[in-house]
């Protein structure tokens, strides 16, 4: 009895950690300098196990389901949506497949660059393999190296920038002038 | 009786000398004011800034109290709302967060350039004891508005702040060593930082210190008025200038140029992205908190202090200078301009270290944090 309860206190440690991979998110913090944490690929920031919303113990049967198929994704492009990841980590799913993700465990450092160097899912510019390497968050649209997205949305926000320039100037000219009259009408007055 | 009465008169003559009514008229305060020219005349436009960015922060402040909402459970998701959902409210957010610390560095320079100009000397006492409680409410107001969105840094942040207080009851005699304690349960309003310290907070930021704010500048402006600008420097100014309309004039240009550079930064370099995004997460009482929990950068000159020196140095330090701030006009009275400009580049000098290069010194001291 008291072995049966081992193994399968065993088995089920197996099954909720087989899924966490914190040599990525331990490597992006090195090379980054940020804090980060499992929030970059798992939908909740403590990774997936748990009772949370997206951690494992709060799965309902459907997405148990999925969870099932999203383990069987040994392959890229088998289109799985695991419900313990976020858009990114079932990117990185999909893209490589698990036997490959298995195997950069062991070198983190391979992981950006077997990813897509053109895929931006959250818009702001900057790739989701360099905000995995920045230490920022692939999936928020503010959160990205502060250089990089001043950059981009500099260009982005050219004509914004433009017509508040337009409209500053014209409102401080307008000003001035309105200003030097009622000063010129003062002079006058005395 | 005489006694009193020489008492009484000497009241009367000290207010009337710091508060010159007879000037309150529109030639001495519009027309016939003169700005005197000199190398420092570039601090003159500083308290104008500050004005500028607090202007900005009451406009943007406004716009995001429709949506805001100020309930531990809503707070944070309210914050997200606004940033993710509403139109331009990114940028407002983004406007009310980067004006915020340029109000702050202002007041800063204009603390500082005008206690090297020695604007506080006889009769304008009023003046420096109005912008010195200024300085406070607008540190209030960062202390305040740091905890509303409810997010991770904002509430272990303001834990470590109000547990900071608290330990200063350790170094108080008798009956006094229970008052930081009691102030803590004030601001605090329940047993750990939660809802009632969340609607405390949002009183102090939207109602209570922006009405004080209002009433204080008030008086500082209306003292800047009725004394008109002070000397500055020690050598006779050669040259002076109207202050209608070219000072305004320039004012306004001035206004102009940095409300532009701050609404490309807002637009452009969302503020939070120099921090890592974990301190942004909506607060879990019951998660684990992230790495790098610290104060908003203005209060980084007594944070990293109180990470290395003993605490009640760094009390005692502050509790010094906090109140010494407001006794200023008497303390340096006879104190040349050239040794206030010193003692004024020690401070400027100080602030500046231990903002960029706290983390190093404090890593030097104890190892990396």
């Amino acid at each position: 009895m008291r072995l049966f309860v081992i193994i399968i206190s065993a088995a089920l440690i197996q099954v909720t950690t087989a899924f966490a991979h914190p040599e990525f998110q331990r490597y992006s913090k090195e090379v980054s300098g940020r804090s980060v944490n499992c929030a970059v690929c798992h939908r909740h920031s403590d990774g997936p196990e748990g009772l949370k919303p997206g951690q494992i113990g709060s799965l309902d049967q459907d997405e148990l389901n999925a969870l099932g198929l999203a383990r069987q994704a040994l392959k890229p492009g088998a289109g799985a949506q695991s419900p313990i990841l976020n858009e990114f980590g079932n990117s990185i799913l999909n893209q490589l497949g698990k036997e490959k993700i298995s195997e950069l465990k062991q070198r983190p450092e391979l992981l950006a660059g077997s990813l897509s160097k053109t895929s931006d899912l959250d818009g702001d510019g900057i790739p989701d393999v360099e905000e995995f390497k920045d230490g920022t968050h692939p999936l928020n649209s503010l959160d990205g190296h502060p250089w990089k997205l001043f950059k981009n949305n500099l260009g982005k926000n050219w004509f914004d920038i433009l017509m508040i320039v337009l409209a500053t100037g014209s409102g401080l000219y307008g000003l001035q002038n309105m200003l030097l009259w009622l000063s010129l009408k003062a002079h006058r007055e005395e | 009786m005489s006694k009193q009465k020489n008492g009484f008169l000497k009241i009367i003559d000290f207010f009337s000398e710091r508060i010159p009514f007879y000037n309150l008229n529109f030639e001495h305060m519009v027309t016939e004011k003169e700005v005197p020219v000199h190398r420092m005349s570039w601090a003159y436009y500083t308290g104008g800034l500050t004005l500028l960015f607090f202007l900005i922060q009451l406009v943007t402040g406004v716009f995001l109290l429709f949506y805001y909402q100020p309930t531990v459970s809503d707070a944070h998701a309210s914050v997200e709302y606004i940033t993710f959902f509403v139109k331009s409210g990114f940028l407002i957010r983004n406007l009310h967060t980067w004006s915020s610390s340029c109000m702050i560095l202002c007041l800063l320079v204009h603390l500082i350039t005008s206690f090297a100009m020695k604007a506080f000397a006889r009769p304008r006492e009023i003046t420096w004891i109005s912008g010195a409680m200024l300085l406070m409410i607008t540190f209030a107001f960062g202390f305040t508005g740091y905890l509303l969105p409810w997010h991770q840094i904002a509430v272990n942040a303001t834990k470590v702040v109000l547990q900071s207080i608290e330990e200063a009851g350790h170094y108080l005699p008798g009956a006094l060593a229970a008052l930081p304690s009691y102030i803590k349960e004030i601001i605090q309003g329940e047993v750990s930082v939660g809802q009632a310290t969340l609607s405390r907070f949002y009183a102090l930021h939207v109602v209570i210190l922006p009405l004080l704010f209002m009433g204080v500048i008030g008086l500082h402006l209306l003292m800047v008025q009725l004394h008109g600008m002070s000397k500055g420097v020690d050598e006779p100014a050669k040259k002076s200038e109207k202050f209608f309309p070219f000072f305004i004039l320039k004012d306004f240009w001035l206004w102009g140029v940095v409300f532009l550079i701050v609404f490309i930064l807002a637009l452009c370099l969302p503020f939070e992205s120099f921090y890592s995004y974990p301190l942004f997460e909506a607060y879990d009482a019951l998660g684990s908190t992230p790495d790098g929990i610290k104060p908003e950068w203005y209060f980084y000159f007594v944070y990293y202090p109180l990470e290395i020196l003993p605490f009640w140095v760094v009390m005692l330090g502050m509790t010094v200078a906090g109140a010494g701030i407001f006794f200023v006009p008497w303390i340096f009275k006879n104190t040349s301009r050239k040794v206030l400009s010193i003692i004024a580049w020690i401070m400027a000098a100080y602030l500046i270290v231990i903002t960029l290069f706290g983390q190093l010194i404090y890593e030097m001291f104890k190892g990396p944090k």
